[in-house]
């Protein structure tokens, strides 16, 4: 689960990936970590009970309900943030791509564009002296 | 000189932005009823605040992590939805409450129906929280807050026999007018208005808007330490009041124009002024907070963008979420249902959630992953052990207490 060229740190996925905060290349919160889809080594092959896995993607949204009430997405429904995207995994799971590059990030674009940027003013910043 | 004064900035802040339309109200209902023999249920009450708040406030600075992204992370979705459902619930109720109380506030100095208000109300504390700095916001409402010291100025105008005052408080015992059982379910809802949870959402998130950092910690703990026991204060003062002209006449508060009748009686128009201003600056402050609040859990849970410090575009779900929160407060109201009942629910509710929040800020304060050296001490812990079993009895007695005294009828 860690990275070429650094060094290795064993990681319980329950206790410390399960449920963290995805952050943006820009610290910008974009998901929780829902659930892990695991697949073999090998991409030819399919994952199976008992053998080797590794972590192909973070799963997010829809996943969050079967992970609450059980049962598995179709492969279709899945909101997947690829593992090969994940920068570093402290106490948050940061990402070296931006929330506005991932297909995770369209519930958030959706009300973006539809409803609050269209309000007026919501593009002013806050934090800005006037 | 820059630094003083920021540290006085906080200090005043603290204490203006302690009181909320729970600790005015049930303040001044014990008060009209039990006189000051539950101060004591206040200083209980301030202490714990000062330490979950200090506790979540450097939770917040040292790991960047606010309070319900922890109680995701360490609860789990399903353990963590069930206490969402519950902090997002009772922060609406709360939120609720506080809009009704600007809406009375108002209704008070205009004498213009509140539910013509109720709207207005709503869409000010919109406006403040799509377009205000997050600090600016912060420090409006917590200096104008200060007016409330107009409860204790009226204390001193009314000249009561402080000797009897001191004796309610040092020798605490149920007036004979009241039952025990009703008793314990004031000192709970007293406890639950110091305590709300909502506090905590919106300190550890405040600090995350704020940007604080290890280095802020000294500050923080100064501004709890000093700002909250003084908010402490003026809430005794508010049930000083009620104590001394409500009891001895017997009225039992159920308006605000009652609460703030000692003020009017002891200092006349102009204190009654500053003391409207001081609720209208308080309610309207909570109502900020508990709006934010709404988002922060919300937004937390499911690992949204959120923050007053971005632009709005930049946290759409927050935003949105701190709109339907206010549509929700206002359809309520708009069913003129009574704002103080709805007040008296929302601090009964805050005390059942307690655990909900504050058992998962004392794990993570003694977390080394996220806390590093910055984790609990030993008299941290033991404090917070303490109070651990203080909220838990607390939120066990609540509704049975509630349902076997009629909610203190």
């Amino acid at each position: 689960m860690t990275r070429a060229g650094r060094s290795t740190r064993i990681v319980d996925a329950r206790l410390h990936l399960l449920s963290r905060q995805v952050l943006d290349d820009h610290g910008e919160p974009v998901a929780v970590v829902d659930d892990l889809e695991l697949v073999a080594p090998d991409a030819s092959q399919s994952p199976a009970p008992g053998s080797p896995a590794r972590i192909g993607a973070v799963l997010c949204g829809p996943s969050l309900v079967t992970r609450l009430f059980g049962g598995r997405p179709p492969a279709s429904r899945r909101a997947r943030i690829e593992w090969d995207d994940v920068e570093r995994l402290g106490t948050t799971l940061e990402l070296r791509v931006r929330a506005d590059s991932l297909d995770v990030g369209w519930a958030e674009r959706w009300v973006r564009d539809r409803m609050i940027g269209r309000i007026p003013g919501g593009q002013h910043d806050p934090e800005a002296s006037s | 000189m820059k630094r003083i004064l920021g540290a006085a900035l906080g200090i005043l802040t603290a204490i203006g932005g302690f009181v909320d339309i729970g600790d005015l109200v049930t303040n001044a209902v014990v008060g009209s009823r039990f006189g000051l023999s539950l101060v004591w249920v206040v200083l209980l009450g301030v202490v714990g605040i000062c330490l979950f708040a200090n506790m979540s406030g450097r939770v917040a600075a040292v790991s960047g992590r606010a309070t319900f992204e922890v109680i995701r992370e360490r609860l789990g979705p399903r353990a963590a939805g069930a206490n969402l459902v519950a902090s997002f619930a009772i922060n609406l109720l709360t939120l609720t409450a506080e809009v009704g109380g600007i809406a009375l506030a108002l209704h008070l100095v205009s004498s213009v129906e509140p539910r013509l208000w109720i709207p207005v109300a709503a869409l000010a504390v919109w406006l403040v929280l799509w377009r205000t700095k997050f600090q600016i916001m912060e420090n409006v409402a917590g200096l104008l807050g200060l007016l409330l010291i107009g409860f204790a100025v009226a204390l001193f105008l009314l000249g009561p026999d402080w000797g009897e005052l001191v004796r309610q408080v040092t020798q605490p015992s149920v007036p004979q007018s009241e039952s025990p059982a009703v008793y314990w379910f004031y000192a709970i809802a007293l406890f639950g208005a110091a305590m709300t949870p909502y506090e905590v959402f919106f300190f550890s998130s405040g600090a995350v808007e704020e940007g604080w950092k290890a280095k802020d910690l000294a500050q923080n703990r100064v501004n709890v330490l000093v700002g909250f026991p003084l908010g402490g204060l003026l809430s005794v003062a508010i049930a000083a009041t009620a104590a001394v002209v409500l009891l001895p006449a017997g009225i039992e508060v159920s308006s605000l124009s009652q609460i703030v009748l000692p003020v009017a009686a002891a200092g006349g128009t102009l204190l009654l002024a500053a003391v409207i201003i001081g609720i209208f600056a308080a309610t309207f402050g909570a109502a900020l907070e508990t709006s934010l609040s709404s988002g922060y859990t919300l937004a937390q849970f499911f690992g949204w963008s959120w923050g007053k410090f971005r632009r709005p575009a930049r946290a759409a779900r927050f935003h949105l979420t701190l709109i339907v929160s206010l549509v929700v407060a206002v359809a309520v109201l708009m069913t003129s249902v009574d704002p103080i009942a709805v007040t008296e629910m929302s601090v009964v509710f805050s005390a059942v959630a307690l655990p909900l929040t504050y058992v998962p800020i004392l794990v993570v304060a003694n977390d080394p992953e996220y806390m590093g050296r910055h984790v609990n001490g030993r008299v941290m812990n033991a404090l917070g052990g303490v109070y651990l079993v203080v909220i838990v009895v607390a939120a066990l007695a609540a509704i049975p207490l509630m349902i076997a005294t009629g909610a203190g009828s």
